[in-house]
């Protein structure tokens, strides 16, 4: 097994145009292989600008990142085609079927032909879709949504997979079929990235967590092991909610 | 590239097919405006061209001026002779009361009269010419020496119709006048020689000194006169394929609402073959649109009671002429969905960009009747440039070489707004 690190960020600062403070302020980090990395923080605390550069939305204002090896500003292509993002709008056509959006989407990540139908037929029925597979997306109910949205991020069997917040407003059915299914493709040797509010779900899921604040990280490490380094704390929320006050976030 | 390429083509065409209002408005809206627009402007052009201007004429000379008139505007096409009203032949009292309900534009009144009037009117002319004994130049001396001619005038009649029309009067009265002026002339001369035989003959009658001949400059075989069809067949087709700039914008808009656009700028592939996907299904709809248009023309309207759609001669003109207007009308489409914010911000942004490109390009009214300002201001829209091409094409029977520079400017057009299009899709990236 490769022991490098398969993401690696140096100082890296984001500062929107026009904008008077940084949204990502000088964070170093490394996420190791087969991690399941979760990154949280408060409303605004720049968790979506950071996976928006590690995913090559954008260019940081300064720092690098490295992908596997890669500098994400110079081998962009060969990242784009090793990642995959579930984005936490639900970034589907709504006029097209389950099967065509994931036909379309698979396409675009390079499958074709047989092995493209093959990954859909095994992912609709993995994630319990395969009836409603010929219905217009438009027609689903959020859960259903949600798990075609997660679907069309991991068709390609991506090295890393960006999960920003994917189970966000849907059944505990859902979630659960989505965890299940998200804990087995790590299994099989993608490294995840994962965003959330459900501070119970990130203890379950994740193996390491990094919790951000006003564009710093402010600590990281094992929820067993940020639990315990915080005496009184009975879980990852009441450290969470220590490193980031406990005041309502707007933004 | 290929396969993604197809897979952006086929994501496209299923978008478009789905949304069936978006395409009623593409295929009905079009045929819709040439039906009303023809219909409507046919009046107008068959005014002029076809039918001519609606008079109605009153002869009480009964004599060479009455009856010269009287032909003169029957084989007058800028005419439609009438003279009778409801079966009874028509009087000065009829005429008006027609003219004054819109049923012709002008009358014409020719008194009794009228003829021997103007004969006593030249014979006097003749006699203080020459100087000829009164009692040799025997005339009439009682009674008026003027004729009066009423013209009736419907007030919406165009200045342009009533000047062409009193023109057309003043050249028969003047051929009348000078008819009258050679008789008298060979009548009295040949009374002066005793040899009758070598009189002069009525070669006034036979002679015609300046002869017209109509020429069409039209590379056809058959002349095709500008009608309300030849217009507004290839005018609204062209609108409609500039229009699919606001369901291409919306498809665009939609991907940027649903939030596709975030997931698909992640994925290894280009600006081009997203693009392309929707750059073909477009392009394909907007020749749908042109045929299922020139099919209207060639086929629906005559059932109306209109003219035919006259193609011209050149197929690969219009093929090229075409493909040059989808492409530019798709390329703006993208620019406007690149460059708008939101659905609504692009919505407004095409429909009024286009409705302002097709009134300066000569689709609303054509060109000819726009001053020259205007004129000159046309020149620069893309939908002048078609339209122009059309008018080579289909009226004056060009080929493919004379509608290379407008398929030229509509390709040039193209380009500049994909490469406009595609910087501003970077810009606006740079956050």
């Amino acid at each position: 097994m490769n022991a490098s690190p398969i993401i690696e960020i140096k100082h890296l600062t984001k500062r929107f145009k026009n904008a008077t403070e940084d949204a990502v302020k000088d964070i170093s980090c490394t996420v190791s292989r087969n991690e399941i990395f979760g990154l949280l923080g408060p409303n605004g605390a720049g968790k979506t600008t950071t996976l928006s550069i590690l995913c090559g939305l954008f260019p940081p204002t300064s720092g690098s990142v490295l992908i596997d090896g890669r500098d994400i500003q110079k081998d962009l292509t060969y990242i784009r085609k090793i990642v995959g993002i579930v984005p936490q709008d639900i970034a589907l056509y709504s006029s097209l079927t389950a099967k065509e959006n994931l036909d379309f989407y698979g396409h675009m990540y390079g499958l074709k032909g047989k092995d493209l139908k093959y990954k859909i037929a095994y992912w609709l029925e993995k994630l319990d879709l395969t009836e409603a597979s010929n219905r217009l997306v438009s027609d689903f109910s959020g859960g259903m949504k949600r798990r075609i949205n997660l679907i069309a991020g991991i068709l390609h069997q991506p090295k890393i997979l960006f999960l920003d917040e994917p189970t966000v407003g849907v059944d505990v059915q859902s979630r659960n079929v989505i965890i299940t299914h998200l804990k087995e493709l790590n299994k099989a040797g993608t490294t995840i990235i994962y965003t959330s509010h459900l501070m119970e779900e990130a203890e379950n899921f994740c193996t390491y967590v990094s919790i951000i604040d006003h564009g710093r990280i402010l600590t990281g490490d094992s929820p067993t092991a940020l639990i315990s380094s915080h005496k009184g704390a009975a879980n990852l929320e009441d450290v969470f909610l220590r490193l980031t006050n406990r005041k309502p976030r707007d933004q | 590239m290929i396969s993604k390429l197809l897979a952006s083509v086929r994501k496209e065409y299923l978008l478009l097919v789905r949304d069936r209002t978006g395409l009623a408005i593409l295929f009905l809206m079009p045929m819709v405006l040439i039906f009303v627009m023809t219909l409507i402007q046919d009046g107008a052009f068959k005014t002029l061209n076809e039918k001519g201007i609606p008079v109605v004429f009153v002869n009480n000379d009964k004599d060479s001026l009455g009856f010269l008139i009287e032909k003169g505007l029957r084989n007058n096409d800028l005419c439609s002779y009438n003279d009778s009203i409801n079966g009874k032949p028509a009087t000065l009292e009829s005429a008006k009361q027609a003219v004054a309900d819109g049923k012709f534009l002008i009358g014409i009144v020719i008194p009794e009269g009228a003829t021997a009037a103007i004969r006593k009117n030249v014979t006097k002319l003749i006699k203080e010419s020459i100087s000829i004994d009164s009692q040799t130049l025997a005339y009439d001396s009682s009674g008026s020496d003027s004729a009066e001619i009423d013209i009736l005038i419907d007030p919406v009649a165009k200045k342009t119709f009533v000047t062409a029309i009193i023109s057309s009067l003043r050249e028969f009265i003047s051929e009348i006048k000078t008819k009258i002026m050679f008789e008298t002339f060979s009548r009295q001369i040949a009374d002066m020689i005793p040899d009758k035989s070598q009189g002069p003959k009525n070669a006034y009658a036979q002679s015609q000194i300046i002869k017209y001949k109509e020429i069409y400059a039209s590379k056809t075989e058959k002349v095709i006169m500008p009608n309300a069809v030849q217009h507004n067949v290839p005018a609204w087709t062209i609108f409609a394929m500039f229009f699919i700039a606001i369901p291409l914008c919306g498809s665009i808009m939609k991907e940027k609402s649903e939030g596709s656009i975030f997931r698909l700028r992640t994925m290894p592939a280009s600006y081009l073959i997203l693009t392309g996907g929707k750059l073909i299904v477009y392009v394909v709809v907007c020749l749908v649109q042109f045929l299922l248009m020139i099919s209207v023309g060639l086929y629906f309207l005559p059932m109306l009671g209109l003219p035919t759609l006259v193609l011209g001669n050149s197929f690969w003109g219009i093929g090229i002429l075409t493909l040059a207007t989808a492409l530019a009308a798709t390329g703006y489409g993208v620019l406007v969905g690149t460059l708008a914010s939101t659905e609504q911000q692009g919505a407004i942004m095409g429909s009024l960009s286009i409705l302002l490109l097709s009134a300066l390009g000569g689709i609303w009214v054509p060109t000819y009747i726009m001053p020259e300002s205007m004129r000159s201001i046309s020149a620069l829209s893309p939908l002048n440039w078609s339209l122009n091409g059309y008018y080579k094409l289909f009226l004056r029977g060009s080929g493919v070489s004379a509608i290379l520079t407008d398929a030229m400017k509509l390709f040039v057009f193209f380009i500049a707004t994909m490469t406009i299009a595609s910087f501003a899709n970077q810009i606006k990236r740079k956050v």
